[in-house]
């Protein structure tokens, strides 16, 4: 009987494809699902500067500064990118002493938000591209949510330490 | 925070990765942390208490040499074993791109995953055939670092990510304290004595040893009781065949140390000497020479010159010149007060170095990885950052 051997086959390379297709959704929703939890840290971390930035302006160095450090933690979403990037301009102006509580605590924030930045970057990257396949367009998983979107900043490190060659 | 690393090579032989993973634990530990390391080893093998064996660990040529690893369904179940026992806050593999406990503990964890790239290798068609592959590995890798300049510049082109830069620590306190060699350095007046040393494969063209050893023949011949002390793999008769005879009984052969004499070997000498001529991504030896606080001359490479901060922590020399390197020698050796200004410097530089340091900047690359896995925020004072 070679029919039963065709509905055999048959069924197993559909077996298969399923199996890979539900692989695949899972695999792109994974990588959305990380991308929007990095994107909430990396919001946490950019609201921490802000606020450390605010705290030291009010103490020493006034009005510009902290209406840069204002300006980032109301903008608007279109306009965060320019208004983040502002303060950063704002903040490598003065001159900050690592010793002093208020300045370190903006220097470390402005680390830490460096690193969620690359990780944020890193993971939308991945995302992105595991939506951008032809098979993931073409049957369109993901299509309930939106792209993850990059976060287009300066490299938000204050001080380089001396052991990071510019 | 508990910390789960994973070590692709065998602790049985000694190793640069083995060493960082082990330096790394051990400072993560004394900043109050709960470390776990799993490493290809026998049951029976003498381990740190910290380090949990996964069985032994199999020959396997692989980019050029032969690495001793573990891979196949029982180390996995290993794997997957130690991690659930865990309950790790954060996971850190080594090396995640070589068939190893480390790739197999990437394809098992489901939280945060913090990967080490050491190696600076360069695009190889097995990468490139196995990209697919590999993209399921690093799409599960929260943070990267790279240990070097060189080894993050092959993320950000060929794995198209970016990698935060740490570079490798050294134990500052284990240099600066060895005792050095009976006997050793010796004298070093105006015109006579001294000493140098040199570490590594002498006869590897890229290490640059004929450069010293053309050096060091011209300068003996005029400074009596300058004498050379050289540390590395190879065999004795072939490194005193490079020397003319009367000059054989001036050069001391240590053979291949062990970490505590190399610390011992660095502090034997007056001037220590690297005269490379290329290849080299970070250059830990020079801040190992820094630690136990003896004079650095090295060949002007780009990594050198990051580490010497630009030629203030130690002498800088056009690379493969013999006669510039001898002048420089020559200077250095009667003149203490530049010696000790260079080693003043170079203190400060290895401070950045030193693995408490090092370990905390690893410390807030895992904060990050957590904070990305999940949303939340990390205060300092848990994560141990304060």
């Amino acid at each position: 009987m070679p029919g039963m051997w065709w509905v055999v086959g048959a069924s197993l390379v559909v077996g298969l494809v399923a199996a890979y297709l539900i692989w695949t959704a899972g695999r792109v929703e994974r990588l959305r699902v990380r991308a929007e939890s990095a994107a909430r840290a990396l919001d946490a971390h950019l609201l921490r500067r802000a606020a450390a930035a605010a705290v030291l302006a009010e103490r020493r160095y006034g009005v510009e500064l902290y209406a840069a450090a204002r300006i980032a933690l109301d903008a608007e979403p279109q306009e965060r990118e320019a208004a983040e990037n502002d303060l950063t301009r704002q903040l490598r102006a003065v001159r900050l002493d690592p010793t002093e509580p208020d300045c370190e605590a903006v220097i470390a924030a402005s680390r830490r938000l460096a690193l969620a930045r690359q990780v944020h970057t890193d993971l939308v990257r991945d995302a992105r591209s595991a939506r951008g396949r032809p098979l993931v367009r073409l049957l369109r998983m993901g299509r309930r949510h939106p792209w993850p979107r990059y976060f287009d900043i300066d490299d938000p490190t204050l001080e380089l330490p001396a052991d990071v060659p510019a | 925070m508990r910390i789960g690393i994973v070590c692709p090579y065998s602790f049985d032989v000694p190793g640069g990765v083995q060493n960082h993973v082990m330096d790394l634990a051990e400072a993560l530990l004394g900043l109050g942390h709960e470390v776990s390391v799993l490493a290809p080893a026998d049951e029976d093998s003498p381990l740190p208490p910290y380090v949990v064996p996964a069985g032994r660990a199999v020959p396997l040529p692989y980019n050029g040499s032969v690495a001793r690893i573990a891979f196949g369904p029982v180390s996995s179940a290993r794997v997957r074993r130690w991690i659930a026992r865990g309950e790790f806050d954060v996971l850190h593999v080594h090396e995640p791109l070589t068939l190893s406990l480390s790739m197999l503990a990437v394809l098992s964890a489901k939280g945060p995953v913090v990967a080490t790239f050491h190696t600076a290798m360069t695009r190889s068609r097995v990468l490139a055939a196995a990209q697919g592959v590999l993209q399921i590995v690093l799409e599960r890798i929260t943070a990267r670092i790279a240990v070097s300049a060189l080894a993050r510049k092959v993320q950000v082109e060929h794995m198209d990510g970016g990698a935060v830069e740490i570079p490798n620590g050294v134990t500052v306190a284990k240099f600066s304290h060895a005792a050095p060699l009976p006997g050793w350095p010796g004298e070093c007046g105006p015109g006579e004595g001294g000493t140098l040393g040199f570490l590594g494969r002498f006869t590897e063209a890229r290490k640059g040893f004929p450069i010293l050893r053309d050096a060091f023949v011209e300068l003996a011949g005029t400074r009596p009781g300058l004498r050379l002390l050289v540390a590395g793999p190879g065999d004795p008769d072939d490194l005193f065949d490079r020397f003319p005879a009367p000059l054989r009984d001036r050069v001391t052969f240590l053979g291949l140390v062990s970490e505590a004499d190399k610390a011992r070997m660095l502090r034997s000498v007056h001037l220590y000497v690297a005269p490379n001529t290329g290849g080299e991504s970070f250059g830990m030896i020079l801040t190992e020479a820094l630690a136990a606080g003896t004079t650095v001359v090295a060949s002007d490479l780009d990594a050198f010159r990051r580490v010497l901060d630009g030629g203030r922590a130690g002498q800088l020399f056009p690379t493969g010149d013999a006669a510039a390197l001898r002048a420089a020698l020559a200077a250095l050796l009667d003149d203490p007060a530049r010696r000790a200004e260079l080693t003043a410097c170079g203190d400060q530089v290895v401070a950045h170095f030193d693995w408490p340091v090092v370990a905390r900047r690893v410390l807030e690359v895992y904060a990050a990885a957590i904070e990305a896995t999940d949303g939340r925020v990390i205060d300092q004072e848990w994560a141990g950052l304060g």
